[in-house]
């Protein structure tokens, strides 16, 4: 008994679908086909049926289920909320390489108008001196370095909205290593999803990927961290031990992904034996630094 | 196919993608669309105005809107949300378009929306290629054309060029297809052939 999208057809006799194009859609995804015995929709049997008129009509009804489908579709797979989150990691790592080379750029200029000037011995945050030069400089320099000064406010604020957002998407990941460097995990992996299928190995040296080929292609030492280096605990970490520390988080990140990809919820006790194991790495056996608990 | 000295052109709306426009058609560029460039390096196939083409890997609607000005129906077939949005914008425009969100190597998903066709075309990013085609025959009227495009990079970079087409026309034969003509798409498009075959048996996938 075949079923095609505009109704049932059994050996002669025909039901038809009736709703609106989205119910139609809902029940052309219900629809089980067998591929070994299908035979394809004919638009004289949907005729016959009453689901339609002439052939036009059959292509115009046929077109607004599948444009219904496939909106449907579109909204389905970005509503996962990991879409949205991807492209405020992708923006903001956008914005601070522009802001980098902005602001490099504009103190170089700023040397050229003022001879006198040098940041030797002064230690003068780019932030600072992009403002100096902003209030001070004349013409396009000065607008130009407001511009700067305006684009990392704007950073400074998406850059909390993806950390409030990714503890949402991704409670579990963002608790153990916080939710900027969670994001930026979940936007080099291509999702939430990609992420939880990656081996916590693949986690460790994400975003590492140069050293890796290096690594695989001639002698040189294995990376020890990629993204997740960015994370104080492991940067934190004494220098004998941070392959270990990033070892022991990337395996309890694998497991947080999954959880965050398959649960959706925190789950307080797989973090409170995680937060344990991962501090004991960073102790490590004999070590004189400790790393606290909570992120 | 119509020709405007030796350019190939379609007759429909313009402006889908800022295409050239020449004697009020629209120029169907061999560099960017693949099957025009099967149309410039062999002979393809004609498509003609009763032609019910379906259209697996309609990524963003550009060749499909071509397709759509020569056939009478194309079902476009395309898997991911990005493009699937510039799809349907081209679909909204063309009332000869059914875009259908689904995976072409599931050809179950969409089995009751697609009627019998004269035309298969195909053009996936997959290493699957040959099966996949054999898998949406069951759409192919007996005597229809089946033109895929196979992308060699995709079904195995380590592999030369020409061993993954030898593998691919073997695997369509012993599918039952006859293959009519296969042409490399150089200088259009590199490690890219294109192959006609003919559905031969009747029949879905064997």
């Amino acid at each position: 008994m075949p079923s095609y999208w505009f109704g049932d057809v059994e050996d002669g006799s025909c039901t038809p679908f009736t709703g609106d194009p989205l119910a139609i859609a809902g029940r052309v995804r219900s629809i089980q086909t067998e591929m070994d015995t299908f035979v394809p929709p004919d638009w004289e049997a949907a005729v016959a049926c009453g689901a339609c008129k002439d052939r036009n009509d059959y292509i115009s009804r046929l077109r607004e289920v599948c444009f219904a489908a496939a909106e449907q579709g579109i909204r389905d797979q970005y509503a996962g909320k990991d879409a949205e989150l991807l492209q405020m990691v992708r923006t903001l790592d956008g914005m601070d390489e522009a802001i980098n080379l902005l602001s490099g750029r504009v103190a170089e200029w700023h040397q050229v108008r003022h001879p006198a000037f040098s940041r030797k011995y002064r230690r003068i945050p780019a932030q600072v001196l992009v403002k100096g030069i902003s209030r001070t400089g004349r013409g396009a320099l000065g607008r130009v370095a407001a511009q700067v000064e305006e684009l990392a406010a704007a950073r400074t604020e998406l850059a909390k909205e993806v950390s409030s957002r990714a503890n949402g998407v991704m409670p579990n990941t963002s608790a153990l290593i916080g939710g900027l460097v969670a994001a930026r995990l979940m936007s080099r992996a291509g999702g939430l999803l990609s992420l939880s299928r990656l081996p916590a190995s693949a986690i460790q040296v994400l975003g590492a990927r140069t050293a890796l080929f290096a690594h695989l292609r001639t002698r040189s030492p294995s990376p020890k961290h990629g993204i997740i280096f960015q994370h104080r605990r492991v940067h934190n970490a004494p220098r004998h031990l941070r392959g270990r520390v990033a070892r022991v988080l990337s395996g309890k990140l694998a497991i947080a992904a999954r959880i965050d990809h398959f649960r959706g919820v925190v789950a307080p006790e797989f973090l409170e034996s995680a937060q344990a194991s991962i501090d004991a790495a960073g102790k490590g056996a004999g070590a004189t630094s400790s790393v606290e608990g909570e992120p | 196919m119509i020709w405007i000295g030796d350019v190939l052109v379609s007759r429909g709306e313009g402006g889908v993608y800022n295409e050239r426009m020449l004697g009020g058609a629209r120029v169907w560029d061999p560099y960017r669309s693949k099957l025009a460039a099967l149309y410039y390096t062999g002979t393809g196939r004609e498509i003609t105005q009763e032609m019910r083409v379906l259209y697996l890997g309609a990524a963003n609607g550009t060749t499909v809107s071509h397709v759509a000005d020569y056939a009478e129906v194309v079902y476009a077939v395309e898997f991911a949300p990005r493009p699937m949005q510039d799809l349907l914008e081209v679909a909204r425009r063309r009332t000869n378009v059914v875009p259908v969100m689904a995976d072409a190597a599931r050809p179950e998903q969409y089995a009751p929306l697609v009627e019998a066709v004269d035309l298969l075309y195909q053009d996936v990013a997959q290493p699957e290629q040959a099966a996949i085609a054999l898998r949406n025959c069951a759409f192919l009227k007996t005597g229809g054309d089946l033109i895929l495009m196979l992308k060699t990079r995709s079904v195995d970079v380590r592999k030369e060029p020409g061993e993954v087409f030898r593998d691919t026309a073997a695997t369509l034969e012993a599918g039952g297809l006859e293959i009519t003509e296969s042409v490399w798409l150089a200088p259009y498009h590199q490690d890219h052939a294109a192959i006609v075959c003919r559905k031969i048996r009747a029949g879905g996938s064997p």
